[in-house]
């Protein structure tokens, strides 16, 4: 009982975990960044995790525009790099910047779409 | 407590088994439409206020776009295609209606990457599969000639997209022979290592080597067994270390440049590896795009991103033991579960800048230009044209990446996307099944920076045996803004 129960959600968190997301611009608006933070997880973004989440879509990596996954669990994947994905230490990316990174990818969770397609 | 701690451990490993379990779903695999080619602007998203339409259809693999004085469009299709399609290439003029004249035809020594009409000629980089790399004046009539050639061409990559500069310098990338500097399999399978056995990278300096070799089993039916091979060596040479490879120019995985009037290349940059987009931008910095190590071969790269590059004369730029400004000095860049590249070059010529932008992994990132003014908005921004992935050859990707036109703001890197296929997922319109765009291999701003022509390379389907380039399946579309 408590094993299906267990087997089914991680099923279902796989399903969460690997789907794709198309969440940018042009389709949906654009991420607001009068919020600094916000403005600078935005070029940390670009740095470190662009060229594997392109625009936080599934690209070499799956999407994380998308995940319902806290915060401190996404820091925990980024500090660690859990499965395929390489770890980003302090010396990379400082906490400062993790902050502002953290900021910028829940404003990209939230994008609204501005058009039909 | 305890239920919480065990649902956040559950939550990670979630997260962290898509990559191993799932297979790689590139935009030219599964189910791809290869009997036609459906183009329909509206199945393209933009930016609100500009609109797209196709001003050409059924070309065989263009690669560049020009305009003459009169700002008529050019065209040029570039007669090789990966998949070993060898045809003539052409220049083609875009006629009002969407006619097609031919101007001029070269040899099959494709594939021609790039046209630039400036003072009354057209240039032409011709890739040179078959015979070495060259710069080509034409006419507008017609006549050809060779005013550069020599360019070591006769592998994985070609000589590259042309820029003139306001120095009277034409400016051009060249890639390099390999994926990473050592010959291998991978080299057989895109056909060249049988077409020439001794081919390698040429660097453009004498280098120290560290003396690695890699084993495999030959392709070469004349020369089977196992072979041992070095870097910058033909197949089956192995190096020592300590061994000094003489360099020379040109050579592989640079940017060159020579005179308008010909003569012989000289090194502008090096230690790239394949600088397929080339423009200066409105302050007269010269910028490339370069495609970046594919998971292939005997020296596998995982995961690094395309970069654009501001070029500095004289600094070389990490092919191949850095990527986007970072040392292959631990467990970085080795795909997960397999080893990480060492470091080939006993001493780095100096130690590389970093990139102005990074580019999604196997995105193909390669034509671009500026925005020049306000009539087209984004003024001072990087066009990318993104032929999209080439999964699973070079390299596994979870979903399709590239096929779209993105921009950059070059003061801070940030990337976003400009024009983009509708639909709920990423990828070309062959595996989308609609009118959108293929392949998007470059980009070009008309003359009054009013409007951004897309030269969309085609359907390329990834088969079994390779890529499978569709011919007539090539599409020029012109990007507008509405005047309001
Ligand atoms: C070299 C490629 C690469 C880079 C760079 C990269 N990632 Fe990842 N990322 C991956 C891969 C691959 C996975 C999936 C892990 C697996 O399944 O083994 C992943 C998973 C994740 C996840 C878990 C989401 C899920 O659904 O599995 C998050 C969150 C994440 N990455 C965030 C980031 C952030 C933030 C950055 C930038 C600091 C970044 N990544 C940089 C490749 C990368």
């Amino acid at each position: 009982m408590r094993l299906r129960y267990t087997l089914l959600l991680f099923g279902l968190l796989f399903t969460v975990a690997c789907g794709t997301a198309k969440r940018g611009e042009p389709t949906y608006a654009p991420i607001p960044t009068s919020e600094p933070a916000i403005a600078q997880g935005e070029v940390v973004f670009n740095t470190y995790c662009q060229p594997c989440h392109p625009g936080g879509e599934t690209g070499l990596g799956p999407a994380i525009n998308d995940k319902p996954a806290p915060g401190f669990v996404i820091r925990f994947q980024i500090r660690n790099g859990l499965g395929a994905m390489p770890a980003f230490k302090k010396e990379v990316i400082s906490p400062e910047k993790l902050d502002d990174l953290l900021a910028y990818i829940k404003a990209q969770r939230k994008a609204k779409k501005v058009k039909a397609s | 407590m305890k239920n919480q701690y065990f649902l956040s451990l559950l939550i990670l490993i979630g997260l962290s088994s898509c990559y191993r379990t799932l297979s790689s779903e590139g935009g030219g695999q599964g189910d791809i439409r290869t009997d036609s080619r459906p183009v329909n602007g509206a199945d393209i998203e933009l930016p609100s206020g500009y609109t797209v339409e196709a001003v050409a259809t059924g070309l065989t693999f263009p690669t560049g776009l020009t305009f003459d004085e009169q700002g008529r469009a050019y065209v040029i299709e570039a007669g090789y295609a990966y998949g070993e399609v060898f045809l003539e290439p052409k220049l083609l003029r875009l006629d009002q209606g969407g006619g097609l004249t031919q101007v001029a035809a070269g040899q099959k020594n494709g594939p021609w990457t790039g046209v630039v009409f400036h003072n009354g000629n057209f240039y032409v980089s011709e890739g040179g599969q078959m015979e070495g790399g060259k710069i080509l004046r034409i006419t507008p009539d017609g006549a050809l000639s060779t005013i550069a050639e020599g360019m070591p061409s006769l592998g994985d990559h070609h000589t590259d997209a042309l820029a003139v500069g306001s120095d009277g310098f034409i400016y051009f990338g060249q890639g390099t022979a390999t994926n990473s500097a050592v010959v291998g399999t991978d080299n057989a399978d895109f056909g060249w290592l049988k077409r020439f056995p001794d081919y390698h990278d040429v660097p453009c300096d004498d280098i120290t080597l560290t003396g690695q070799n890699f084993t495999t089993d030959s392709p070469l039916p004349d020369n089977p067994g196992k072979k041992s091979t070095g870097a910058y060596s033909p197949y089956g040479t192995p190096t020592t270390i300590g061994q000094v490879i003489k360099g020379r120019v040109p050579c592989s995985g640079a940017v060159m440049r020579v005179p308008l009037e010909g003569g012989k290349p000289e090194l502008v940059a090096w230690g790239f590896r394949n600088p397929f987009g080339i423009a200066f931008a409105p302050d007269g910095k010269l910028y490339v795009t370069d495609n970046s190590y594919d998971e292939r071969g005997s020296r596998p790269v995982w995961g690094t991103g395309d970069y654009l590059w501001q070029v500095q004369s004289g600094t070389w730029y990490g092919w191949p033991d850095y990527s986007g400004g970072l040392a292959f000095d631990g467990e970085k860049f080795g795909k997960p579960g397999g080893v990480a590249p060492k470091p080939l070059l006993a001493r780095h010529p100096n130690k590389p800048p970093r990139p102005t932008a990074t580019l999604g992994v196997h995105s193909s990132s390669n034509g671009m230009d500026f925005s020049r003014g306000d009539s087209f908005g984004y003024q001072g921004q990087a066009f990318i044209a993104q032929f999209g992935d080439m999964a699973p050859n070079a390299g596994k990707v979870l979903d399709p990446v590239g096929f779209k036109v993105v921009r950059v703001d070059v003061s801070n890197g940030i990337i976003t996307d400009f024009a983009v296929n509708k639909g709920k997922e990423n990828g070309p319109a062959s595996k989308l099944k609609h009118g959108g765009l293929e392949r998007p291999m470059a980009v070009k701003f008309s003359p009054d920076g009013q409007s951004l022509y897309i030269v969309d390379f085609g359907v390329m389907q990834m088969t079994e045996q390779g890529p499978a380039p569709q011919q007539k399946t090539g599409v020029v579309w012109k990007v507008s803004r509405n005047n309001n």
